[in-house]
């Protein structure tokens, strides 16, 4: 959108609506459109993506039944299994919100409307980057219980390691750097370098391969009853979706967790492959998220109502994008320009 | 459920969009010939005004049908505009074009009035929303898609409106009432008349749809 695209919309009224007249210069609103759309790159787009998700939490955070004491006690759910010192905090929290829910859960959802467009407003990126870092990593203690990794029940179909982790991770990986834009193989290399952020993504997957296989995971009827769980409450077409799932891996959980977790190998190597090799790895990752987030996690179960994000699926496909391999960029200037001029274009 | 005092802030929010959308309207100066208004101010005032309602009881104004049919009649509008936008700048123009929010805007509203007025909502409909239980919507496949969009359309918004895009400089001619600075061939455009301004409204728009979407879900 641009600022002839707005004046487009100027109407001439007099006595019919919709002739549409354009100031004296200007030419037809998509022509600018394009422009600003050139302009902005993928990892700006990547943060917008970021920010939608943000302020999506934030607005679900308003519904009616995180006002009620029921929000502290699904928060002290996040204490089982934990050990005592991850536990503690996330029981003293719990009883903190169910105690004063509204006040609480009005701070919690304003502040992440806020993050959410902070992150859109350019001036003040970068603070609302580190704030959604910090308040992630919170979420994921006091709100996830570190994502279940320490419980033994921990399953990647359903969110592990927990979906505030990644929204801090992909804060992380699309700060916004300057210097090594321009030279980066992929939007996630630009702000912690190609070498960090493949490492984190090999780190990632592998550990959703990992948990894929614990015993709890991989017992015959596992994944069968998480996905048919998921049907209460969704949608007809939704809750048909997850049942004809779950008919399917009955009795099949550990063919099944090994297929999903040769799946997250292939997908934690494929960053380290030549760019066509990657690109297919990227969208086998992309995929296997995108199944899991309609099968295994419901898009979060915000269409049951009641959920506070839509899970970690959605993050995971942006998590993937922030690697797609840049095109080849051919030198804008020739090999014998100064030094300083290349080093302002790679600016 | 949602406290008040939270639709409060929100419904006031829509009637300063609604202030601010009818001002640009009256500072169009539409009774006069010649007179140039913006159709999508237009859109916001009576989305505004229709979503002040929606939140808080002592706002309603018209009949759920009555707004079903004001934003049928709208996103047919906009539909039609974006089409014929499409035609001529090809599809990027569904995505990029100025129509494609305000298309998406109404059509939301006309979902929502829509899913209120079916019989399972009772004659109350939404209006119910400030005191009492909040009604769910039909489909909420359709709140959660709609949502989805809402959000992307207002962090976009955000995002050009602070890159800037939204200056008038080769605008400015064409608005009524703004005097030309001398010796420069530009207009000084008031506060009021830029597009940032009605830009901002439909960021405060679509955030609070959505809210009531995912609320209502």
């Amino acid at each position: 959108m641009t600022d002839t695209a707005v004046a487009g919309g100027r109407v001439a009224w007099r006595g019919r609506l919709g002739t549409e007249t354009l100031p004296a210069g200007t030419s037809r609103p998509a022509g600018i459109a394009r422009a600003a759309g050139k302009a902005r790159d993928a990892r700006r787009t990547l943060q917008l993506a970021l920010a939608g998700v943000w302020l999506i939490d934030g607005v679900l955070q308003f519904q009616p039944s995180m006002f009620s004491r029921a929000f502290g006690r699904m928060l002290a759910a996040g204490a089982a299994g934990n050990p005592a010192v991850v536990a503690r905090p996330i029981t003293w929290n719990a009883s903190l919100v169910e105690h004063h829910a509204a006040a609480l859960n009005a701070v919690f959802a304003a502040m992440q409307v806020l993050l959410g467009l902070g992150i859109a407003f350019r001036p003040t990126v970068r603070p609302a980057l580190a704030a959604s870092i910090a308040w992630a990593v919170g979420v994921w203690w006091f709100g996830e219980g570190l994502g279940g990794v320490l419980t033994g029940t921990a399953s990647p179909v359903t969110g592990a390691p927990g979906a505030a982790i990644i929204y801090a991770l992909l804060a992380a990986l699309l700060w916004p750097a300057g210097g090594r834009g321009a030279a980066a193989p992929f939007p996630a290399a630009q702000a912690v370098g190609a070498r960090v952020a493949r490492t984190l993504w090999l780190l990632l997957w592998l550990s959703f391969a990992w948990f894929a296989l614990q015993p709890a995971n991989r017992a015959p009827q596992a994944l069968h009853e998480t996905i048919a769980a998921m049907a209460n409450g969704e949608p007809g077409w939704l809750a048909a979706v997850d049942r004809n799932a779950a008919a399917l891996l009955a009795n099949h959980g550990l063919a099944a967790s090994i297929v999903l977790a040769a799946a997250f190998t292939l997908a934690a190597a494929g960053v380290f492959l030549p760019r066509p090799a990657a690109r297919a790895t990227l969208v086998l990752a992309m995929i296997v998220a995108a199944v899991i987030w309609v099968t295994g996690q419901a898009f979060g179960m915000i269409l049951a109502g009641g959920a506070t994000d839509p899970n970690s699926g959605l993050l995971l496909i942006l998590l993937a994008l922030a690697y797609w391999p840049a095109r080849a960029v051919t030198p804008a200037f020739p090999s014998s320009a100064p030094a300083e001029l290349l080093g302002t274009a790679a600016r | 459920m949602t406290p008040a005092w939270i639709l409060d802030t929100f419904a006031s929010l829509m009637l300063v969009v609604a202030v601010v959308s009818a001002a640009r309207v009256a500072a169009a100066r539409p009774w006069r010939p010649g007179s140039v208004i913006l159709d999508t101010d237009i859109a916001h005032l009576l989305m505004a005004v229709a979503m002040a309602g929606m939140l808080a009881v002592s706002l309603r104004t018209l009949p759920d049908g009555a707004w079903a049919a004001v934003f049928c009649v709208l996103t047919a509008w906009f539909g039609y505009r974006m089409v014929r936008d499409a035609s001529v700048s090809g599809v990027r123009a569904l995505a990029g074009g100025h129509c494609a929010p305000h298309l998406v805007h109404s059509a939301a509203m006309l979902y929502m009035f829509l899913a209120l007025a079916a019989p399972a909502a009772g004659a109350a409909g939404m209006a119910g929303m400030g005191g009492s239980a909040m009604q769910p919507l039909q489909y909420p496949t359709l709140a959660f898609a709609f949502g989805l969009v809402l959000a992307a359309f207002s962090v976009q918004d955000l995002d050009l409106l602070s890159a800037g895009r939204y200056r008038l400089a080769a605008a400015g001619p064409a608005l009524p009432g703004a005097p030309a600075l001398a010796g420069t061939g530009s207009v000084a455009v008031p506060r009021l008349l830029r597009p940032g301004t009605t830009v901002g409204c439909r960021i405060a728009m679509g955030v609070t749809m959505a809210f009531m979407l995912f609320v209502m879900i």
